[in-house]
């Protein structure tokens, strides 16, 4: 049965099978995460020759590894002998070869065959060693921006640095941050299941007006929290960050938002820059290395969540990124990296892991509403009582940018750019103007 | 390292069954007042974590993050406490680790079952008590929670294990 997509989306509504059909989410993985440039890692999570870090491009599960010529390759996680997974999930070190468990096949570290056992049984046979079906498949295309690593599955596409447009600024002000200009993974994953649909995830991120409604739980605890300590308290770090839910509409509305090409966009900085000591310290070690116009010039760039669609969400300002994993059409796994500026304060990484541990994490106070928020809407979805899901607000008001589009805080603009991507990825056409 | 006799093996047996109860009969003020002042409630990320400032946690609380979190499960519109989570702990294998200048550190296992709207979620480990004698009283300077499955990818964990 072929399913009509050009029926399902619109300018300014989708239809819910989008969000519901099984169907659909497995031809979204072949012409969405079959053809985009989807974020893998950072370089510096395989520092050394050997060290491998798996992960999963839509269905395809691939490891991220560093060959001897320094090099980071990403492979198929697949023996070309019998099928197996090569390396274990997870991260470690191989050594200098991949070694597959099944039958001792080895590999270079950038998937060429190394050696086989009984390589005289292939003689005379119709199976050529030196041929190339019997290294480890690479993935089509792979390049890095300032050590984030993307892959595409697909042969033909944009460059990367094309692909990403106006987020690629995103990428860079992440690491300039750094004082010197470079960051690196630290401090551990943390991975949350979300029962619902990956583009509700990714509509949530520029979703404005949900946090005063959804968070009123957790803004109010929090504000509860610091009425409770003595008059003259300066407001606590912990609690900055989870209050600034409960802002009324007027202070979203203001907030700018962008779009681009691809899907992707970003959201201004819903924090004002804090004075505290950590903070302070932190602004002298980069003016220090990076001088005080610099130092001023980077840290003017305040983002909130950056969008790199359909794969990652990276957080400017608190050294994070989120990774966007779907699992099947109403399953979502989404992963939290953090990141340590290099020659920052330790301070600052110990800030960054607070905010990953307050706000993003399993145990989050603020999350726990938002999956119940998606969880409700993937299962309101499935019913009859209605076919079309809205993102008519603000529609028309755009304004046209170099890749993109801005628009104020309040408009459904952001959802509409990305089904824009995704109907052009799943070859059809919006209508619109989008 | 055991137990002095009895009477102390009794003593703290009785304050570990009664710290499970208070979360599971969600009697959170009292369970907040069971810390020091500077007491620490963590559930490492990884096994064998050591250090909670330069490494993230699965819960890594404080007096003002534990109040902030008890504070929110009240909320009238805590939307993902709509039903509320329930939970049951089975402690066991309860053992005295070492003996501090002020108390001991206590280790124990415990089984714990989450119910929330649809499924039951099973979470099981070690918890390491850090307790300070306070007149009569045990305070908590640390509960550690090592979760055996502490690596695995979560769903929301709103209540404190």
């Amino acid at each position: 049965m072929t399913i009509d997509l050009q029926a399902l989306v619109q300018p300014d509504r989708v239809h819910k099978r989008v969000y519901t059909d099984p169907a659909i989410f497995e031809l979204e993985m072949d012409r969405i995460f079959g053809q985009a440039w989807i974020y893998v890692g950072h370089e510096s999570q395989v520092p050394n020759v050997g060290d491998y870090f798996t992960t999963r491009l839509g269905r395809e599960p691939v490891v991220m590894v560093r060959h001897t010529d320094g090099k980071v390759n990403v492979l198929y996680n697949r023996c070309p002998h019998k099928g197996a997974k090569i390396v274990p999930d997870g991260s470690g070190s191989a050594g200098k070869f991949l070694r597959c468990l099944y039958h001792g096949w080895t590999f270079k570290c950038d998937g060429s065959l190394l050696s086989v056992p009984l390589r005289s049984g292939y003689e005379d046979t119709a199976l050529d060693l030196k041929a190339q079906q019997h290294s480890v498949r690479k993935v089509a295309r792979v390049a890095s921006h300032r050590g984030f690593v993307f892959a595409s599955l697909a042969e033909e596409g944009p460059e990367l640095v094309e692909f990403l447009g106006g987020v690629a600024t995103s990428l860079d002000n992440f690491c300039d941050r750094a004082p010197d200009g470079e960051v690196e993974v630290a401090g551990g994953v943390q991975r949350v299941i979300q029962r619902n649909n990956w583009k509700i995830f990714f509509e949530n991120l520029h979703d404005t007006i949900h946090a005063v409604a959804t968070h009123e739980s957790s803004w109010r605890a929090a504000k509860e929290e610091f009425e409770s300590m003595p008059a003259g308290t300066p407001k606590p770090f912990e609690v900055v960050i989870v209050d600034g839910n409960g802002e009324p509409l007027e202070f979203w509305e203001k907030l700018e938002l962008k779009g681009y090409d691809h899907g992707h966009g970003f959201m201004e900085g819903i924090f004002v820059p804090p004075t505290d000591p950590v903070s302070l310290a932190y602004v002298a070690a980069l003016q220090a290395k990076q001088g005080e116009a610099r130092a001023d010039q980077i840290l003017r760039v305040n983002r909130h969540n950056t969008i790199v669609y359909p794969s990652c969400s990276p957080h400017t300002s608190f050294q994070q990124i989120r990774v966007i994993r779907p699992l099947s059409v109403d399953r979502t796994l989404v992963e939290i990296f953090s990141f340590r500026l290099k020659g920052a304060p330790e301070a600052t990484f110990q800030r960054t892991l607070k905010y990953t541990n307050i706000v993003n994490s399993p145990s989050s106070n603020v999350m726990p509403d938002d999956l119940e928020a998606y969880n409700r809407v993937q299962e309101g979805l499935a019913s009859d009582g209605g076919d079309w899901v809205s993102m008519h607000r603000g529609m028309g008001r755009e304004q046209p940018l170099p890749g993109g589009r801005s628009s104020n805080g309040n408009s459904e603009m952001p959802a509409r750019n990305m089904f824009g991507a995704w109907a052009s990825y799943m070859g059809v056409r919006t209508g619109g103007a989008e | 390292m055991n137990f002095n006799d009895w009477q102390e093996q009794q003593d703290i047996t009785q304050f570990l069954f009664h710290e499970a109860r208070l979360l599971d009969e969600h009697r959170w003020d009292e369970w907040l007042r069971l810390f020091t002042p500077d007491g620490l409630y963590w559930v490492p990320l990884v096994h064998g974590q050591t250090d909670h400032l330069n490494h993230a946690s699965l819960f890594c609380e404080d007096a003002l993050l534990r109040s902030m979190r008890a504070r929110r499960l009240e909320q009238a519109r805590a939307y993902s406490q709509q039903p509320p989570t329930r939970t049951v702990h089975v402690l066991g294998n309860i053992s005295l680790e070492s003996r501090t200048e002020a108390g001991c550190v206590v280790r124990s296992t415990f089984h714990l079952l989450e119910w929330r709207k649809t499924e039951q979620r099973a979470f099981a480990g070690s918890v390491l008590h850090t307790l300070r004698r306070e007149g009569n009283e045990w305070r908590m300077e640390m509960k550690r929670v090592e979760l055996v499955n502490c690596d695995a990818p979560h769903e929301a964990l709103q209540v404190f294990m």
